[in-house]
């Protein structure tokens, strides 16, 4: 059989890249060895933002609700049921995958279930036949590097086995040093667990502005959570003895120990040689590998770990195939964590900026005199503008906040039509609106804030 | 058909002009030489003669009435052409009968008044007639970044190709054009494999040198004043003080004593401490004098700023250059030390240098290169004796400073430097 395109995995890259392909008339298979969405819609975005929204609800319902004048209920009767937050999940899966296989039919993309092996620059063995393409493109994601170490196995869960009905036990742990890392630990810590962060490394968040990262690092400190820095990433140091992990003096209690470490390609099997580098496989700016017919996008190329820069390199390299060529620019796409309060952030950052010599400012609001805030009885928070002192332009946006996940996408406008701190002033934001903090600091960054 | 005489650029740098009297008038036949009108500019009072012949449709502009070059002056109904062979021709004579202007090599630019050349129509009227026959002016796509890096560089960015989304004109290809149109990237077809050559990204500090300078040549009008100035007395009291330094853990070397000499010269001189704000028709003259010492390091040249050092003691400054070399070299400087420069000197003679036609640090008007002390014959008292003589070599920006103040300025800084006590006189 012969296709334009062949997609290996259908994950937020390939399953993107596949429509899209499909769209502009190319002849597309794309091969999936296990569940259609890949990791983003099975066992990474949607279930785990599904269980946040559950474990926000709780918390507003016991220590919120009655102060916002809701009654008839016993706080000490409220609680948390895991597997039925798990189900909701399950649910919302369901319905994401089925509205993928539909727009795969509606586009003409062949879906094909198996394990792909590539055989040659332009074929591929799947479902023991050999199909051919003019270009293969390879998204098969990744997954966290197991930890190595002599603790039991039973101990471990891997966040693709997490989302599952199980016990949730008292005591957990979680290592590793990114947005996944915390979005958890502070799930966990929202439903009322005994939570501890281990962070390889000095950084809890190693991609964030600093402030940014200190910022959270306290959030997280003040509601409770312990964080262990520098921690070996396999636990060489660690002992599982009596419920706990000792390591030296330390004693951490834990009865589940979640991998959220540092993660690494997931390299199909091939016959010709791909190069890889520690553990991705290599691309150029038009994220060619080094056989001119085969593509890789999304976390198998190492450049990204987030889906909506997965399916943005689906997109730049289906266009490269018909002959657009564009820059990709991996400062122009957000950075989200899913936390209480939420936080984004894009563009460079402060140290960034400091390296790249740039005479800047840096205009931050904060949230504590935000109407809208303060109705939804969240107001902790700030907007923070970095913008270069000659022209204006906006450099980077970071913003703790309610809702930051979503107002990123105007600093992504902002950012992707190269505006100044004079369009941020000058456009005019509705109140009440958390969204009100970018025109302050707009307004900030060109002369003053009006309510500071 | 009809031709639109535009106020054409008269080479001398000229913007604008003052009507001073009309010798046509509506329906008057005319050939093509004949004067038109009298033209009051800030530099000369000329005729403006006209490069048609035919009879005169419409007069724009009255007495008194302040026209830009480039504006409309007349339309003439010329006989037995069309429109666009009109202009075709009109191009044609532009390129023939263009009075080329040569940068002026006399200190002092030598004006010639009311001259009766016959003047080309303006290059720019021309462009922009042919523009409106071939396309329509259309709205450009451009982000507001790239809008005020082109106004700045005073780019046309109607001539920019965007590579944004929908054609918009982005930041990288404001800079793109500039390089392309300074040529100073010149893409030759290199073969990466070949062994001869060897590939090297630019670094942060070559890339914004890079820039700097093409800024600065691609607005300045560069002129550079050389002269040599003995300076035996100076070498004497330098001597003098430079183990009493040492024992205070300063070098001293000659920078601080040329240092001094500069604010003291550019406080009588302040058009060299000023910026053309050309956007707004002023010179901005600045009452504090922060002095940029370019400082030669691995990386490259790097331009630390000594801030108020007119306030400073020569013990003071000698400190300050020492500080700030040693910060420069460990890549140490902070923002706040590189910034708000009124004015540069470079230090090649260091090296070994002597004469130099140094960059101007854009937007600072003036910048002074001092060279390598040498022993050379002179003739005193009609006896020759050796002298030590400082070559010095100061380029400025010849659109708001002129060579006569210029020499003025170095001869200022000259005098102090040949007599080192009139630094506490003044």
């Amino acid at each position: 059989m012969n296709y334009d395109v062949i997609i290996i995995g259908s994950g937020p890259a390939g399953y993107v890249a596949a429509i899209r392909a499909g769209q502009v008339g190319l002849k597309t298979a794309i091969i999936e060895k296990d569940k259609v969405g890949g990791m983003c819609l099975n066992w990474g975005c949607i279930p785990s933002k599904s269980v946040i929204e559950s474990a926000k609800l709780y918390k507003k319902i016991k220590h919120e609700a009655s102060s916002f004048g809701i009654t008839g209920f016993d706080e000490k009767n409220i609680g948390f049921d895991w597997n039925r937050s798990v189900k909701r999940a399950d649910s919302i899966v369901k319905k994401l995958t089925a509205g993928i296989n539909f727009l795969f039919k509606k586009n003409g993309v062949e879906l094909i279930i198996g394990t792909a092996k590539i055989i040659s620059e332009n074929t591929v063995w799947v479902d023991n036949r050999l199909i051919e393409a003019k270009n293969i493109i390879i998204a098969t994601g990744s997954d966290q590097e197991k930890i190595h170490s002599s603790l039991p196995d039973n101990l471990i869960v891997e966040i693709s086995q997490l989302f599952k009905d199980r016990q949730i036990p008292g005591n957990i742990v979680v290592l590793g040093q990114n947005t996944v890392a915390i979005e958890l630990v502070q799930f966990f810590n929202l439903i009322e667990k005994n939570v501890t962060l281990l962070v390889p490394g000095k950084k809890i968040m190693p991609m964030a502005d600093n402030y940014l990262s200190e910022y959270v690092k306290n959030l997280l400190l003040k509601s409770g959570i312990k964080i262990i820095f520098d921690v070996d990433p396999d636990l060489k140091n660690f002992e599982y003895t009596e419920g706990n992990l000792v390591s030296g003096e330390i004693k951490t209690p834990c009865e589940m120990l979640i991998n959220s470490r540092t993660r690494k390609g997931i390299i199909p099997e091939s016959d010709i040689n791909i190069n890889v580098e520690n553990g991705f496989i290599v691309t150029d700016e038009h994220l060619r590998t080094n056989i001119p017919s085969i593509f890789a996008i999304g976390d198998v190329n190492g450049k990204s770990y987030f889906a909506h820069i997965a399916s943005a390199e689906g997109l730049h390299v289906i266009n490269y195939i018909k002959g657009v060529e564009e820059k990709i620019n991996f400062k122009k796409y957000p950075l989200n964590m899913y936390t209480v309060p939420e936080v984004a952030q894009i563009g460079y950052t402060e140290n960034e900026i400091k390296e790249n010599g740039t005479d800047y400012k840096v205009s931050e609001f904060s949230l504590s005199a935000n109407g809208k805030a303060m109705t939804e009885g969240d107001n902790i928070g700030f907007g923070r503008l970095l913008s270069d002192n000659k022209y204006g332009e906006v450099l980077g946006v970071q913003i703790v906040a309610p809702h930051a996940t979503d107002m990123i996408a105007e600093a992504a406008a902002f950012m992707q039509v190269e505006s100044t701190v004079y369009d941020v002033a000058k456009t005019v934001h509705a109140h009440p609106t958390i969204s009100e903090i970018f025109m302050e600091a707009g307004l900030e960054a060109v002369d003053k804030a009006i309510h500071k | 058909m009809r031709y639109i005489f535009n106020f054409p650029d008269i080479g001398e740098g000229l913007e604008e002009g003052t009507i001073v009297e009309w010798y046509v008038t509506k329906g008057q036949k005319i050939n093509s030489g004949d004067s038109l009108l009298k033209m009051d500019t800030d530099k000369v009072v000329t005729d403006i003669p006209s490069p048609k012949s035919g009879t005169i449709a419409a007069i724009y502009g009255k007495v008194g009435e302040t026209v830009r070059v480039g504006t409309a002056l007349v339309e003439i109904e010329i006989e037995g052409v069309s429109g666009a062979e009109a202009v075709k021709e009109a191009q044609k004579d532009s390129s023939v009968e263009v009075i080329e202007e040569k940068g002026a090599a006399v200190v002092g630019t030598i004006e010639v008044a009311g001259s009766r050349a016959r003047l080309p129509a303006s290059d720019e009227g021309m462009s922009e007639k042919i523009n409106e026959i071939d396309k329509p002016i259309k709205k450009i796509l451009a982000t507001p970044v790239a809008r005020a890096l082109a106004k700045e560089m005073r780019i046309d960015i109607n001539k920019v190709t965007g590579t944004g989304p929908a054609g918009r004109v982005m930041k990288e290809d404001i800079y793109a054009y500039l390089q392309n149109s300074l040529n100073i990237i010149k893409t030759a077809k290199i073969n990466i494999a070949d062994e001869r050559v060897e590939i090297k990204p630019l670094t942060q500090i070559r890339k914004s040198i890079a820039r700097n300078v093409s800024l600065s040549k691609h607005n300045a009008a560069h002129m550079t004043v050389f002269d040599e100035v003995e300076i035996s007395d100076l070498i004497r009291e330098r001597e003098k003080y430079k183990e009493k330094f040492i024992a205070k853990g300063v070098k001293l070397s000659y920078l601080p004593f040329i240092i001094k000499a500069t604010t003291l010269a550019l406080k009588t001189h302040k058009i060299l401490n000023a910026q053309l704000d050309i956007d707004n028709n002023q010179i901005i003259y600045k009452n504090y004098y922060n002095i940029g010492i370019a400082v030669d390091t691995d990386e490259g040249l790097i331009v630390p700023v000594i801030r108020d050092a007119d306030d400073l003691t020569i013990f003071e400054l000698a400190q300050k250059i020492n500080e700030m070399s040693e910060k420069a070299r460990k890549r140490e400087l902070n923002l706040e030390e590189l910034k708000d420069g009124t004015f540069t000197i470079t230090n090649y003679g260091s090296i070994g240098g002597q004469f130099s036609v140094p960059i101007i640090n854009f937007p600072q008007v003036g910048i002074l290169g001092v060279g390598r002390i040498m022993k050379k014959p002179i003739v005193k008292n009609d006896a020759i004796v050796i002298g030590n003589i400082l070559p010095l070599s100061i380029s400025v920006d010849h659109r708001i400073v002129d060579g006569a103040e210029t020499t003025r300025f170095v001869n200022q800084i000259m005098d102090y430097l040949t007599d080192p006590v009139s630094f506490i006189m003044d």
